[in-house]
């Protein structure tokens, strides 16, 4: 399956209070898609009603012609995959057998599963550590292993909430490029982060679209070379950057908070 | 770990034949009897029962995504007690043709706290606690109807009703693993059927559901099969405590978490355990028949508090 996702005028209404207003997003395979904002801007409720997971209070969200919430699980699974942001709780399995989970919706024998689950541990570069249990690995090797989840479950969008999350610099470069690979293999790429020079590092940053959300609205959706991005960024951050020129790529850099002096 | 689980049941399997030959020395005519009909049964229910009991935990622990819900904690024991109660003690049908009648009624009570703590602890916002304190609640109220369905019997099922709610295994025959099988072969087949749902649910709801599983269908075959088998043994037994517990937490230590090998290492442990503690029940009071509830229920009790201790 690889039909669009498309969000159209989601409200999402918790405790009298708006979560999300009034958002439309489309996204489909072989595109990238940055959602940016402050923490509690609604990043991740996003991804939670965009998967299903949350009942928008109103608005639609649609995976080519039906409702997400018409798609059995296991349809909804074949479309999208998701890398949470919370660690899920903590089940003394080893790498393998977590990643071989992913593989629920294929209904396949358990040896297919570990095949498969060892494919994409290798391809998330922790192959390493596979017979390991996942409580004696560090943030950033359980931060790997998640990877190797997401793609075990081979579907055609990825929806990714801070993919860098507990990794070292070297670690949150391999996982931009990670993402990098997925995109230019064909995947549809939706990812939520707050550091928008990681994404030079997937090598398709001419490609991005980058869109910034506050307050649970969309203030704004640019090409990620656009040159008013560091100006609308700084507004949704609250921030005075600065863009630098390095070698041909462009950095934005934080100079201070506004007001402050 | 293959190892170890081919251990792990090969000792359960030897624990299930020493107790049928071990204990006073078969002597005279007599001895074939008592052998057949008085310890292989006695056995095979206690291992029908204790398998039962803790592949059910085994699956709560899962379900719950809660290392201390079991049947017994989450209200499904004392529901079955109070629904079998209610059918002893009120002498709905006498106790054993009627059989079918106190386990439909144990059926009922036990789905219907399992559901109601469920309910409680729904939403997977839940903290782990909610779902021991909904467990605690619907056990008291529980106990507290069937004591006031025991004050309202007459002295005859009053008897009946206390005997039975010590839970024991002692029978003749093989009457008891027939009423059983019917009603634990399903529970074992649906549940070991489900591991690989369950295994994402243990781990994380939310991703479980991104990951394709219909998890509130899940949850209430889960609960539903799980509860049947629960009733069923305690129907026939009594409310035998506290094995859902200790048994998945002693696989866990051997065998990890993955629940391909916990799952089927808990029918064999638990078969292994309760029969075990059925034969030092025998063998501690020699003159007469210690109940094995009682004995779970002291070995259970501490191991409970154990955990609890641990989890600091």
């Amino acid at each position: 399956m690889s039909a669009p996702l498309v969000l159209e005028q989601v409200e999402l209404h918790a405790r009298g209070r708006a979560l999300l207003d009034g958002v439309s997003l489309r996204i489909e395979p072989g595109q990238f898609v940055v959602l940016v904002g402050p923490n509690g801007a609604g990043k991740t409720s996003i991804l939670r009603v965009a998967l299903g997971l949350l009942r928008p209070t109103r608005g639609a969200v649609r995976l080519g012609d039906s409702s997400i919430f018409d798609l059995s699980p296991r349809a909804r699974a074949a479309a999208l995959a998701w890398l949470p942001q919370q660690p899920v709780r903590d089940e003394p399995l080893t790498a393998l057998e977590t990643v071989a989970i992913a593989r629920y919706r294929f209904g396949e024998a358990n040896a297919a599963s570990l095949v498969a689950a060892r494919s994409a541990l290798e391809r998330a570069g922790a192959v390493a550590f596979a017979e390991r249990r996942v409580t004696e690995l560090s943030g950033g090797e359980r931060q790997r292993v998640a990877l190797a989840g997401l793609l075990a479950q081979e579907a055609p969008l990825l929806l990714v909430d801070e993919p860098a999350n507990h990794l070292d610099p070297a670690q949150q470069i391999e996982a931009y490029e990670l993402l990098g690979r997925c995109f230019e293999a064909g995947l549809g790429v939706l990812c939520v982060t707050h550091d928008v020079n990681l994404l030079v590092h997937t090598g398709a940053a001419d490609r991005i679209r980058v869109v910034g959300l506050g307050l649970g609205r969309i203030r704004f959706e640019l090409p990620f070379g656009a040159p008013e991005l560091p100006r609308e960024l700084g507004a949704l951050f609250g921030l005075e950057l600065r863009a630098l020129e390095l070698d041909g790529r462009r950095l934005i850099l934080p100079e201070r908070a506004a007001g402050s002096r | 770990m293959k190892t170890r689980f081919a251990i792990l049941v090969l000792v359960s399997l030897l624990l299930l034949a020493a107790a049928a030959w071990l204990g006073t020395p078969f002597t005279g005519e007599h001895s074939q009897f008592v052998l057949w009909q008085l310890r292989v049964p006695r056995v095979l229910v206690g291992a029908l029962v204790g398998g039962t009991l803790a592949l059910v935990g085994a699956v709560f622990q899962a379900v719950f995504a809660n290392p201390l819900a079991t049947p017994c904690t989450v209200g499904t024991t004392a529901g079955a007690t109070l629904g079998a109660l209610a059918a002893l003690a009120l002498d709905l049908a006498p106790r054993v043709e009627g059989l079918p009648i106190v386990t439909l009624m144990a059926f009922a009570g036990a789905f219907g706290a399992s559901l109601i703590v469920a309910l409680a602890a729904a939403g997977g916002r839940a903290r782990i606690d909610d779902v021991l304190l909904a467990g605690i609640a619907v056990t008291l109220a529980a106990t507290a109807l069937s004591t006031g369905i025991q004050y309202a019997a007459d002295a005859r099922a009053l008897v009946a009703a206390a005997l039975w709610s010590l839970g024991s295994l002692p029978q003749v025959g093989y009457r008891g693993v027939l009423v059983l099988l019917p009603f634990v072969v399903p529970t074992a087949i649906v549940l070991l059927g489900s591991t690989r749902g369950l295994q994402a649910l243990a781990v994380s709801e939310e991703l479980a559901r991104a990951q394709g599983v219909d998890v509130p269908r899940l949850r209430m075959i889960a609960l539903g099969v799980g509860s049947l088998g629960v009733a069923a043994c305690v129907a026939w037994c009594g409310p035998i405590a506290f094995v859902g517990l200790i048994v998945p937490h002693l696989a866990r230590l051997v065998l990890g978490a993955s629940l391909r090998l916990l799952l089927p290492a808990s029918i064999a442990l638990g078969a292994g355990f309760l029969v075990s503690c059925d034969f030092l029940a025998r063998f501690l009071v020699p003159s007469r028949e210690l109940p094995v509830g009682v004995l779970t229920a002291a070995l259970g009790a501490p191991a409970l508090i154990l955990l609890v201790w641990r989890r600091r």
